[in-house]
């Protein structure tokens, strides 16, 4: 499985690309297999101000929904509104092109509580 | 909690790396690669599902046709040895689907009685005490759903005999110098071929239909493939409190052969009319409606989603559920998934017609 070593990771199994003081987010390679094939995808309205492990989306595969619960806190800039036709770009670039929501950063803490690659490896393997 | 019951083929599904899951007491695969490419290749190719946890009760006795006709609701006299035909054991004083059952009349007195996995002992409960030997054979094979537009002329390469058995057809055929059946039945709204053989040749004879170029399928897809095809499933649209008129089964009763186990009640809720029926709802957008999802029609409640799933072949989801029987097809309904309102439309059974 592949975790790229740019991005933070939580123990929800999102993973964070920290750009300025905005993060992008979606859900890690592990998470998509986990889930299987996604169908749908519910996404938050930009502007909405989350924090961290609150609600900021919901994924629907064939077999379950799951919350997306956001991995730092934040104001909702941006989201992925390619998801809504085609959820399966989840399953299929997950990192990149099944990104899910950017928001700005708005506490101190940021990205700090989260582990790096190496560290959510041993997370998903223990 | 009791150990899962292994398939004959456990290693087989392991070895392509399969995901496995727990259904009915049995640790089966629900997906090899995954469930949409599984669903789409059974809509326009050929899968193979191993389906093993059926059960199959082996009736034989000189008795075997009487007791079986007063035991089912469908009539026997409609068919003949060598054909296949869809019935249901009902609850002697309720009435309510205690399981639907695919009866193979392999030949005179003997049949091949299969009932869904949990449901075996109920089945031989409802024998004992007949006069028919029933004989739980469950163990003693597999059973491969042979599925898709492609199925036959695929299986023709590992038996010509299994592969042109016609809809509703059993005949015997010989794999590896072992007899096996066939029936040209099925579970995904295509045409197909189920297989019923000795574990001894069960390897051999799944890695011969793979090697033909039929791909496994797992029980993720024939989930949502029974879903579009508006077949009801045993704890969802059959069970307990449901009777084969409310699941709108009605042609699977026949009442004008006798009596039968469950007949009194069925025949009392006919006179009085079902207060509920199974009805499809195109849904509008992809997302899902589950199970216990309520209906509402003009802000009052009008039923309750008993199976739902995006469809594949439509790309909107679709939900089966019992509405009230004043709510016609062709209006309009509205489903509350977790509070938020999805528009649908109530439509005929199947979603998705036969190919």
């Amino acid at each position: 499985m592949d975790f790229p070593a740019e991005l933070k990771y939580s123990k929800e199994h999102e993973w964070v690309r920290t750009e300025g003081d905005e993060a992008v987010i979606g859900i890690t390679d592990f998470a998509q297999d986990a889930l299987g094939d996604v169908v749908y995808v519910a996404l938050v309205a930009i502007g909405t101000e989350v924090e961290v492990d609150g609600n900021c989306g919901e994924i629907e595969s064939t077999k379950s929904v799951s919350e997306l619960y956001a991995p730092v806190s934040g104001t909702v800039v941006a989201v992925n509104d390619a998801l809504v036709s085609n959820p399966e770009l989840l399953n299929t670039d997950p990192y990149g092109d099944g990104w899910i929501v950017r928001l700005r950063i708005n506490s101190s803490v940021g990205t700090d509580a989260l582990m790096d690659a190496d560290q959510y490896r041993g997370f998903v393997e223990a | 909690m009791t150990e899962l019951q292994k398939s004959p083929l456990d290693a087989a599904h392991r070895a392509l790396d399969a995901r496995m899951v727990e259904f009915g007491g049995w640790d089966m695969p629900i997906q090899y690669g995954g469930v949409l490419q599984e669903h789409r290749a059974c809509r326009e190719g050929a899968v193979v599902f191993d389906v093993s946890h059926l059960g199959t009760v082996r009736v034989t006795g000189d008795a075997a046709f009487e007791v079986l006709q007063q035991t089912f609701t469908n009539d026997l006299n409609r068919i003949a040895p060598g054909r296949a035909q869809y019935t249901h054991l009902l609850d002697p004083v309720d009435a309510h689907v205690v399981d639907d059952i695919i009866v193979w009349w392999v030949a005179d007195n003997d049949f091949f009685v299969m009932p869904n996995a949990s449901n075996t002992s109920r089945l031989t409960e409802a024998l004992s005490g007949t006069g028919v030997v029933a004989q739980d054979i469950t163990s003693s094979r597999v059973v491969l759903a042979v599925q898709g537009p492609n199925a036959r002329k695929l299986l023709r390469m590992v038996g010509e005999d299994a592969a042109t058995v016609g809809r509703f057809c059993v005949t015997s055929f010989m794999f590896s110098g072992v007899e096996c059946v066939a029936a040209g039945t099925g579970y995904t709204g295509e045409d197909g071929v189920e297989i019923h053989a000795p574990v001894a040749v069960a390897r051999n004879l799944w890695d011969a239909i793979l090697e033909v170029g039929i791909q496994p399928a797992g029980l993720g897809a024939r989930d949502t493939l029974r879903l579009e095809a508006g077949l009801p499933l045993h704890g969802h649209e059959l069970g307990e409190g449901i009777t084969p008129l409310q699941a709108n089964l009605g042609w699977v009763v026949r009442f004008d052969k006798g009596s039968f186990r469950g007949s009194d009640a069925l025949l009392a809720e006919r006179d009085m009319g079902v207060a509920r029926i199974l009805r499809g709802i195109a849904i509008e957008g992809r997302q899902p409606a589950r199970a216990g999802a309520q209906v509402f029609q003009s802000g009052l409640v009008v039923g309750e989603v008993t199976s739902g799933n995006f469809s594949v072949m439509l790309g909107h989801a679709i939900a089966i559920g019992f509405l009230k029987p004043s709510v016609e097809i062709g209006e309009e309904v509205s489903v509350d998934v977790r509070g938020n309102l999805l528009e649908g439309k109530v439509v005929a059974l199947p979603f998705v017609a036969k190919h």
